[in-house]
């Protein structure tokens, strides 16, 4: 991945990829940013500016896709050059779902603020966690940009946090729908927006894998975490 | 005038010239062929093929020669052919290394040089001086030591022709280098030695100069293998040279045969093994 | 994908059919294999990859001892065939070649017909009666996947064959004198795609019998043929491992290099 290759079209192709991945990235960080918004200050304007911009996330999602296909059927990649067109697959699928789980973030809030419930500054922790994913994402595709699988393992144990916060979230939420009858809508709409973050984080963590696998070469999805850092590191 | 029109101008006059000196060639050839045709052509006779050579003044035909030189061009090849196969097969297959090809390869192409009267004077002194007379075999073994060169030259040639890949193929198989050679090499190169041999039978059909030291001639019908035999060239020789014109027809007739036979040879050759030599 | 790995290391469970050891070959003067040391696994397929003059070539011809046929060239060190050294002196060059079988680039078929093709090697060494000739003929054919297109004209000449068949000719030619080991070098460089399919086809058939060695310029074909690879250059070995690693993962950046084609 240092050297050219001999066909500089080729070299051209893959930046063209690797770029595309890093903008649709982009673009679904401002989407979870605008979520978080909404989520806050329940404002109309970004829940459209979000849906503006999943139009724009699955174009991407289908074009880097297709040029995945022409790279692996002109230039049959090997080592290397195959792990990455593999793993992009792969993480533009994860940024695609990502931007769904954004979106939906955004409706539910919306739902929640024309209900009148405005009084979320409660569920302080839920903009925490939220928080935690968004900066999980930024670092994937700053570990994918970089190729550093030091940070790729790092992103991998910070999912921990979040499904310990997702768990704690949701005993609050029980508790609050215990108290007061009235508010099991929202609450349950609350669940939904957790996990939506939760699965965001998840994504995330997919994304690091993937950085790892393009690397080192090894798939270290579904194994333990010391494991995987054992792997990254050395 | 422009680069294209003056390479146009030069092409054209170069293939003018070409053909011109074709055209020159091909006259004299032509000139050649229709003289012998006219002047022989009448003494084709039946009684050509079924009379010996007569005194001068009563007829007869060349029976005895168109014999003699059959006999001695088929004992000549014969006896030297074997020979030139196993030297061209040594040259192509085993002369790869070592001093003694090359030095071979430059002798024969000297020999194949030198003039046939030197092979007959030579076959005169190492033979037909000890044994004190002419004879067919003399006139054989000169022969023998024209079709050698020819049939080295082109059997090596022919066997070199072929590619390595073949041998190669045959030896992978665990074949010995004998077999390589015997049932492989030759056999793929089958076609062109056959043909080298027949241009060398060609070319001694018409030799005099040999056989005049060697063979000598016979006015009468003889198969006498220790005793001088008659053969077309030296009868041509001697008739044409006379000043009796029915033996100058039988010289025409002789001379037209000759060439007859050697173009017939040369069309065969040609002819017949056109498609048998592989592309590799 | 760790399991694997273990399982099929060459020195674990498999069989070595072949062992070089220490082998140093020269043109003359140059230095053409530097230090070779390689086991070629049994009843598999090796593949031999690099660039034009790295040598995989030359390696392939010192298992059979072809460069013998020519002046100048010369082998040092050991070449194992089941424990017998291939390179000591006196050995019988003629009974190794019928062990170790070798097709080549270009497709050589003999003239004579595709019968006696066949037949030629194997009257070398067997004395068939004419029944188990034909019979042999038939399986070699039939394994080369040729009988049926030409059973009706085995006394027709080799050449008159297409290139792909002579080519599979000459695979028939060779397996028919019931060889061990099956070197071939570069066989499909000269055919159409189709033809190469088949050959490769061949190739997958034939390895539960044959240990095969295939030289390939084309990298995708011996991704696809081969159990075990070996990549060199400028004479030199430079990594050798199970085919599926040494095209997802390999351990070393020259094979990296050369496998996506990246050179420096």
């Amino acid at each position: 991945m240092s050297s050219e290759h001999l066909s500089k079209q080729f070299d051209a192709d893959l930046e063209t990829l690797r770029s595309g991945v890093l903008q649709m990235g982009g673009l679904v960080e401002s989407q979870i940013r605008g979520a978080i918004e909404a989520f806050t200050n329940g404002n109309a304007d970004l829940i459209e500016q979000i849906v503006a911009a999943e139009v724009r996330v699955n174009e991407c999602e289908v074009q880097i896709d297709d040029d995945c296909s022409h790279i692996i059927v002109k230039r049959q990649p090997a080592a290397g050059d195959l792990r990455l067109i593999m793993a992009i697959s792969k993480t533009v699928t994860d940024l695609e779902r990502i931007g769904d789980e954004a979106e939906k973030i955004a409706r539910m809030s919306k739902q929640i603020h024309d209900r009148g419930h405005t009084d979320l500054h409660r569920f302080a922790n839920i903009r925490h966690a939220a928080d935690i994913a968004l900066s999980m994402l930024r670092q994937a595709l700053d570990a994918f940009a970089r190729l550093d699988t030091a940070q790729a393992a790092s992103i991998i144990r910070q999912d921990m946090a979040i499904d310990i916060e997702f768990r704690s979230i949701l005993r609050q939420l029980i508790t609050f729908m215990m108290e007061d009858p009235r508010t099991i809508s929202t609450a349950l709409e609350i669940v939904w927006i957790a996990k939506a973050v939760e699965r965001i984080g998840d994504h995330a963590k997919n994304i690091a894998e993937d950085v790892i696998y393009i690397v080192k070469g090894t798939d270290v999805r579904h194994t333990a975490v010391e494991v995987v850092e054992r792997e990254a590191l050395g | 005038m422009n680069l294209y029109a003056r390479r146009l101008l030069v092409n054209r006059v170069n293939l003018l010239v070409s053909l011109l000196a074709m055209g020159f060639g091909l006259f004299w050839l032509g000139w050649i062929l229709y003289t012998l045709f006219e002047a022989g052509f009448r003494a084709l006779t039946p009684d050509l093929f079924l009379r010996t050579t007569p005194p001068p003044g009563s007829t007869g035909g060349l029976l005895n020669a168109i014999a003699g030189s059959l006999f001695m061009a088929t004992a000549g090849t014969l006896l030297g052919t074997p020979i030139g196969i196993m030297a061209g097969i040594y040259l192509a297959e085993f002369g790869r290394r070592g001093w003694l090809a090359p030095v071979t390869r430059f002798i024969n192409d000297i020999l194949l040089s030198a003039p046939s009267i030197v092979v007959g004077l030579f076959i005169y002194e190492a033979y037909v001086v000890h044994v004190r007379h002419f004879s067919a075999w003399a006139g054989i073994m000169a022969l023998a030591l024209i079709v050698i060169p020819v049939v080295i030259r082109t059997t090596e040639n022919m066997l070199r022709l072929v590619p390595d890949s073949l041998r190669e193929a045959a030896a992978a198989l665990g074949a010995p280098q004998w077999k390589v050679i015997s049932l492989v090499t030759v056999r793929a190169a089958k076609a062109g030695i056959i043909t080298g041999i027949l241009l060398a039978v060609a070319r001694i059909s018409g030799e005099t100069a040999p056989l005049l030291f060697t063979a000598l001639n016979n006015q009468f019908w003889s198969l006498n293998m220790n005793a001088p035999m008659a053969n077309l060239p030296v009868v041509i020789f001697q008739f044409a040279m006379s000043p009796y014109e029915d033996w100058q027809r039988l010289a025409w007739a002789g001379a037209l045969l000759i060439t007859l036979s050697v173009l017939a040879l040369n069309i065969f050759a040609r002819v017949f093994f056109r498609n048998k030599t592989p592309v590799y | 994908m760790n399991a694997a790995v273990l399982q099929s290391s060459p020195e674990i469970t498999v069989q070595q059919k072949i062992e070089v050891r220490n082998l140093n070959f020269y043109y003359g003067g140059f230095h053409a294999l530097k230090n070779i040391n390689l086991a070629i696994p049994e009843r598999k397929v090796t593949a031999f990859i690099g660039p034009s003059g790295c040598g995989k070539s030359t390696l392939l011809r010192t298992f059979n001892r072809m460069y013998n046929l020519y002046p100048n060239q010369e082998a040092r060190g050991e070449i194992l065939l089941d424990g017998e050294n291939v390179l000591a002196p006196g050995q019988d060059l003629n009974r190794l070649r019928a062990k170790v079988g070798m097709v080549f680039q270009k497709p050589t078929p003999f003239p004579m017909s595709i019968y006696d093709n066949i037949a030629f090697g194997v009257r070398l060494y067997e004395n068939l009666s004419s029944r188990e000739m034909e019979e042999r003929i038939e399986w070699a054919l039939r394994k080369a996947a040729l009988w049926e297109e030409v059973k009706d004209k085995l006394k027709q000449g080799g050449t008159s064959l297409s290139g792909g068949q002579q080519q599979r000719l000459c695979i028939a030619r060779g397996i028919a004198v019931k060889p061990e080991v099956l070197l071939l070098d570069e066989p499909c460089s000269a055919l159409d795609p189709i033809s190469t399919g088949r050959i490769e086809e061949l190739v997958h058939e034939l390895k539960t019998d044959y240990t095969i060695v295939i030289v390939t310029h084309n990298m995708q074909q011996a991704a696809r043929v081969s159990d075990y690879t070996a990549y060199m250059y400028l004479g030199e070995m430079v990594e050798f491992g199970v085919t599926d690693e040494v095209f997802i993962k390999p351990k070393k950046k020259e094979t990296e290099d050369y496998i996506t084609g990246r050179f420096g």
